[in-house]
């Protein structure tokens, strides 16, 4: 019965192709650099503004880490317009929800607000990109935020700290070295003008793609869009429109030898004063320079040990390989190689490590999707009274079958179903396209990569998830890390 | 000549972008038209009505089959609907529980059901075999007696979770008081539960599940065409019993107020709720300036006026809000909130206060607007998920609503003004009050002057009437030493005496399971003579928990959050209740105890004893007859949490000479655990680590 259901299924993918629905947008850069992309669907009267900063944990300074991730939280405190703690309330009392997060690459914000509500989250947006409060009280409030953020999701959790670990053997020269969440010491130790400096290099409109979702009206938006957006200075003008808010008269005279009575905060762009113009046009004209490693590859040279001891009860295994960037072509056949070893009830390491040889009470294989070169991971947490070695040895044993024999067809089959569902629902709302039409830009360079998707995962072949086996879960170049129960 | 214009075209955008007063705030532009697209209408040649809506934005299909009966009563059988729609997945005649999921996965598709409806979605391309499966399920589920067993089991657990939660109390309460002689008063409760067979669930489905009178809703990628002739293979061929239709009214309106007390001994708080029932079904007239009003008056924002009084301003409460269901079956009104035990009069003045003040003048326009918009906001997002196009489009088919009901839902929204809100309130807000609170007795008295004519009705945890306590027939010492003996089966003190002295250790082994647990706990209870005592809890090879006590000092080891020795209180509070059974030594000990009197349940009759070693006060229940303990309720106050630990003592047999229960239905919290013994061990060797 079961298997006859089964090919019948297999029978009817055969014949059907994989369509993905198209994703239509229009995308533009202001004069300003910040990079626009508008997507116009009214099946729901709402919209997803969102900008996303390409800055993340990888563009921190070494000894001040943590920095991206705590703008997540501090471009929350409100703008030169906003007061404190009223900006989330702006869109909850407009009937829109707002979050944001962030990665070692990019910060992402966005709201989700009714579509007649829409200039009020352009007007949002600006205001965080232009004029955000970044100041001591903002500072301390958050730091305490962060501070229990990161008790209750790392320092709490059992195994918290594996992510910190591998990257930390893993990545001797790149800035992956670090976790975005960063560490505590370092946003102890900065002073406000730390923050103000990374705010002013990182969130320019160059830096910035603003992407938008929903029920809109793309000439209506783009005329608000320039209002709100095309109106924040270019180039270092947006840091001298930054210091004559903040500077005071003899400050800002003594840095730029103008005075701040020739400006008007309403028309910046444009003062009449000969002197303050020629102010303007010479820091319009000056670039913002963004710092960006460089996405160095990092071999892993032959097999680097560790042993944490962390508050656990059961031991785990935890192996780290080099993977590509996310925009690699492998990386796609990655992805589903990963889907074969873990992540549903019939994939290959729960039915024999956890099930079977009930040497685990978990196992999974995850890649991260990152910018530059990335990471791979293999792991099983053990199961109580097995030892971490055998274990480590049953992992290495999924590894070496799946490198030495093709996949079945039927394995391959649900791989593509799970897949083929997961990228349809990716699309499903206006807050995953809002997003994915962004991340695709910022990280493909191409916009229009989200509707490929389809075509980049079910293009894999079986022989395709045995040959990134062969060439990723390299056996002699890895970290294997086994995290051990403290003594009491 | 290309640099200049370009430097033109700069500079002209600059002027253009220029000027702009970022201090004005944007406006909201109006309300937009929602496009949600006329649904068809069609009937399979059994009856079956079916409401299409195509949305072909993405290749995904669902299908919900919505059975059209009314609810019926189920009395002394309450939930006997309830369980059967978690049962309907558990196998049908030509595939068992396990075939069924991997079929499911493996599409990638999502297949649901209750008791009146089932459910399928996938990717338009799984949709026939989605649909094989799900007319399998609905059509030839057979209920088999292994998950029928399963299913009765966690939902024992789930009614001893119940008890212990004043949020569950007051809710079952609300319904009892509201809908009296009404399908929303059915309240599962322990013995309806226990009278519920297989038999009945079969029942219940043949009269539940019939294509007479039933919705399929199909919403998706899916053409009229395909959808009519899918809905007549996989449900034209369906039979069954006519379709049942009651008409139990809109509940009871009270004359005046009504004030109802459940007890929940040892509360530290008062779950208080303020309701009644309305008039209404959906798409009822009034239905969204009513919205509109009890979201200002106590709606999920932060402005509303309960949140704004009963926690801005007095602090009585973290949060306190208000909730209106309109149901085609029974619509209501209530307030809920927790409040500290020393302000329940007040909070209920104030609450009071808030109804009538609603009544008197009109909302602002601040608070209008908040309202509008949030709920507008609201239903704007809900919009995105297929399932709430598939609820309007059943919603406007099963109670006549206009085709364009929601599609015009924000205009209508937007014209609501407060004279309107002003309105509602006058119409809906000045009748009587059912006022449900949930808490320690020491509220009972300074509650009573909110009730019309004085007289408090009392209920248990599943809404039904308490009789009051009996008088004790005899003394609080004479009790224990009369338990003492039937646990010991001795009748004098020297028997007892000589009895003790033969026993060196016990080692208790006892399993528990749980229906919030995926696994089984082993938990081993070691006495030593004559006054340690040590237990130890495992599961999956882990030790989650481990305490002992040796007579002078003792500690608890918790896998969180590791080892942490008794205090001084706690060691006091210990030897009053030390020793193998712990009512021998109550006297001696000094514990605090005081009979309270005679109470029944569940028709028999048990002594409850009140007990304080000052650092847990305990309420226990000894059988009338045999003298055992049935129950003991213990209640642990930290930094002004209450920790309620329930046991249920049964089955109990002879080990060694002493009675001992075999059974044991624990719940701590909302956590709710079964316990069976395995195996009781007198005088063997004992572990010296669990003395660790």
């Amino acid at each position: 019965m079961k298997k006859s259901f089964i090919s019948a299924i297999l029978a009817g993918v055969a014949f059907t192709t994989f369509g993905q629905e198209k994703v239509k947008y229009v995308e533009y850069d202001l004069p300003n650099g910040l990079h626009v992309i508008l997507h116009e669907e009214h099946a729901t009267p709402i919209v997803a503004v969102s900008i996303m900063y390409h800055v993340g944990s990888k563009n921190e300074n070494p000894d001040r880490t943590g920095f991206a991730h705590f703008f997540e939280h501090l471009l929350f405190e409100g703008s030169t317009n906003i007061k404190r703690g009223e900006y989330s309330e702006l869109v909850e009392k407009n009937g829109g929800a707002l979050n944001a997060n962030t990665s070692q690459d990019r910060t992402y914000y966005y709201e989700l607000l009714p579509s007649n509500q829409l200039e009020l989250g352009l007007w949002l947006e600006s205001e965080r990109l232009l004029h955000a409060k970044v100041d001591q009280t903002g500072v301390e409030t958050q730091r305490e935020v962060v501070k229990e953020e990161k008790r209750q999701r790392v320092d709490n959790q059992p195994y918290g700290s594996f992510m910190e670990n591998m990257f930390r053997l893993a990545y001797k020269n790149h800035p992956y070295n670090w976790v975005p969440i960063g560490s505590m010491e370092h946003l102890d130790a900065a002073q406000e003008i730390d923050y103000v400096n990374f705010y002013r290099t990182f969130y320019v409109p160059s830096n910035a793609v603003l992407s938008i979702a929903g029920d809109i009206n793309i000439e209506q938006t783009k005329k608000w869009i320039d209002k709100y957006f095309a109106s924040i200075p270019s180039g270092q003008a947006i840091n001298l429109f930054r210091d004559f808010e903040n500077l005071s008269d003899a400050d800002f005279m003594t840095k730029y030898g103008v005075e701040k009575k020739h400006f008007d905060a309403n028309n910046f762009m444009n003062p009449k004063d000969a002197k303050a113009k020629a102010l303007v046009q010479k820091y319009t004209a000056m670039k913002n320079e963004i710092p960006r490693p460089q996405p160095i590859f990092e071999p892993i040279n032959g097999i680097v040990r560790d042993t944490v001891y962390d508050n656990i009860q059961l031991p785990a295994v935890m192996m780290g390989y080099k993977f590509p960037k996310e925009t690699d072509k492998d990386f796609a056949a990655l992805e589903m190689l990963n889907a074969v070893l873990s992540g549903s009830t019939s994939s290959r390491m729960n039915k024999n490590i956890v099930e079977k040889k009930q040497q685990a009470i978990a196992a999974f294989s995850f890649a991260f999707n990152m910018e530059d070169p990335g990471m791979g991971l293999v792991a099983a947490i053990a199961s109580n009274g097995t030892d971490v070695k055998a274990l480590e040895q049953s992992l290495d044993e999924e590894i070496a079958l799946i490198q030495k024999e093709l996949i079945s067809v039927e394995e391959f089959e649900k791989i593509r179903n799970q897949f083929e569902n997961q990228i349809v629902t990716s699309n499903s709302s206006v807050a995953g396209i809002a997003e994915n039409l962004a991340q695709n830009r910022m990280y493909f360079g191409s916009t229009e990569l989200i509707n490929k998707q389809m075509e980049r995962y079910m293009s894999v072949t079986r022989e395709d998830i045995q040959r990134v086996a062969q060439k990723y879960l390299t056996q002699q170049n890895r970290i294997i890390l086994y995290y051990l129960p403290k003594a009491n | 000549m290309k640099k200049l214009i370009t430097l033109i075209a700069l500079t002209a955008i600059t002027g253009v972008y220029g000027q702009v007063d970022r201090s004005v705030r944007p406006t909201a532009g109006t309300a937009p038209v929602i496009n949600i697209k006329d649904s068809e209408v069609f009937k399979t040649s059994n009856g079956i009505t079916v409401v299409l809506s195509e949305n072909h934005k993405l290749p995904r299909v669902s299908f919900n089959m919505v059975m059209g009966s009314s609810p019926r009563i189920e009395g002394d059988k309450a939930g006997v609907n309830q369980m059967m729609g978690q049962l309907i997945m558990s196998g049908t005649n030509t595939r068992q529980k396990d075939a069924l999921d991997k079929e499911i996965d493996y599409m990638g598709a999502t297949l649901t059901a209750d008791g009146s409806s089932v459910y399928m979605s996938c990717l338009t391309k799984h949709m026939d075999n989605g649909l094989s499966l799900m007319q399998d399920v609905l059509i030839n589920p057979s209920f088999p007696e292994s998950e029928f067993t399963r299913i009765k089991k966690q939902m024992e657990s789930a009614l001893l979770s119940a008890k212990a939660s004043p949020d569950e109390m007051a809710a079952n309460a609300e319904r009892k008081v509201n809908f009296p002689g009404h399908p929303n008063a059915d309240v599962m409760n322990e013995s309806s539960l226990a009278s519920i067979t297989r038999e009945d669930i079969v029942k219940n489905y043949q009269s539940v599940f019939t294509p007479n009178g039933a919705y399929l809703v199909i919403v998706g990628d899916i053409t009229k065409e395909n959808a009519m002739k899918l809905a007549e293979k996989y449900f034209g061929n369906w039979k069954g019993t006519t379709v049942y239709k009651q008409d139990f009214g809109t509940g009871l309106q009270p004359k005046g107020n009504r004030v109802i007390f459940v007890n929940k001994p040892g509360a530290v708080q008062s779950v208080i709720s303020i309701s009644f029932p309305v008039n209404m079904i959906p798409g009822d007239k009034d239905q969204i300036p009513l919205t509109v009003l009890n979201s200002i008056f106590g709606g999920g924002a932060f402005g509303a006026r309960l949140m704004q009084n009963l926690r801005e301003d007095k602090a009585y409460t973290y949060g306190c809000y208000s909730d209106l269901q309109v149901t085609r079956d029974g619509s209501w009104l209530s307030t809920n909130g927790s409040f500290r035990n020393d302000v329940t009069d007040s909070a209920i003045t104030q609450l009071l206060y808030e109804f009538k003040r609603i009544t008197e003048g009109y909302v602002t326009d601040e608070e209008l607007n908040l309202a509008k918009q949030s709920m507008a906001g609201g239903f704007g997002r809900s919009l995105e998920s297929p399932q709430t196009i598939a609820r309007f489009a059943l919603n406007i088919i099963r109670n006549n609503l206009a085709a364009d009901y929601y599609q015009n839902y924000l205009k209508r929204l937007d014209a609501v003004t407060k004279e309107d809100v002003l309105t509602m309130a006058q119409t809906y807000f000045t009748k009587g009050f059912n006022i449900v609170v949930v808490g320690n007795e020491s509220v009972l008295e300074k509650i009573k002057q909110f009730d019309t004519d004085g007289v408090i009705e009392k209920l248990d945890a599943f809404g039904e009437p308490v009789k009051d306590m009996k008088p004790a027939d005899i003394s609080a010492d004479d009790l224990l030493q009369k338990h003492v003996n039937a646990v010991s089966m001795t009748t004098n003190a020297k028997a007892l005496t000589k009895k003790l002295k033969k026993v060196k250790s016990v080692k208790k082994s006892m399993d528990l399971t749980s229906a919030q647990m995926p696994m089984t706990i082993t938990m081993t209870d070691v006495f030593m003579a004559p006054n340690k005592e040590a237990t130890k809890l495992e599961g999956m090879g882990m030790t989650f928990q481990s305490s002992y006590y040796d007579g002078t000092a003792g500690a608890e080891t918790n896998m969180q959050t590791g080892k942490k020795a008794m205090t001084d209180a706690e060691i006091a509070a210990k030897k009053k209740s030390e020793g193998l059974i712990p009512e021998m030594n109550f006297k001696k000990g000094g514990m605090q105890y005081e009979l309270k009197g005679i109470e029944t349940i569940n028709g028999k009759d048990y002594y409850v004893l009140f007990c304080n070693d000052g650092e847990t006060e305990m309420i226990n229940y000894y059988d009338k007859t045999t003298f055992l303990k049935y129950k003991s309720v213990s209640i642990r106050k930290n930094d002004g949490e209450t920790m309620e630990i329930t046991v249920i003592f049964d089955d109990y047999k002879e080990v060694n000479g002493f009675l001992f229960a075999h059974k044991l239905s624990q719940s701590i919290g909302e956590m709710s655990l079964s316990g069976e013994v395995k195996s009781i061990e007198f005088n063997g060797t004992i572990d010296p680590n669990m003395f660790k």
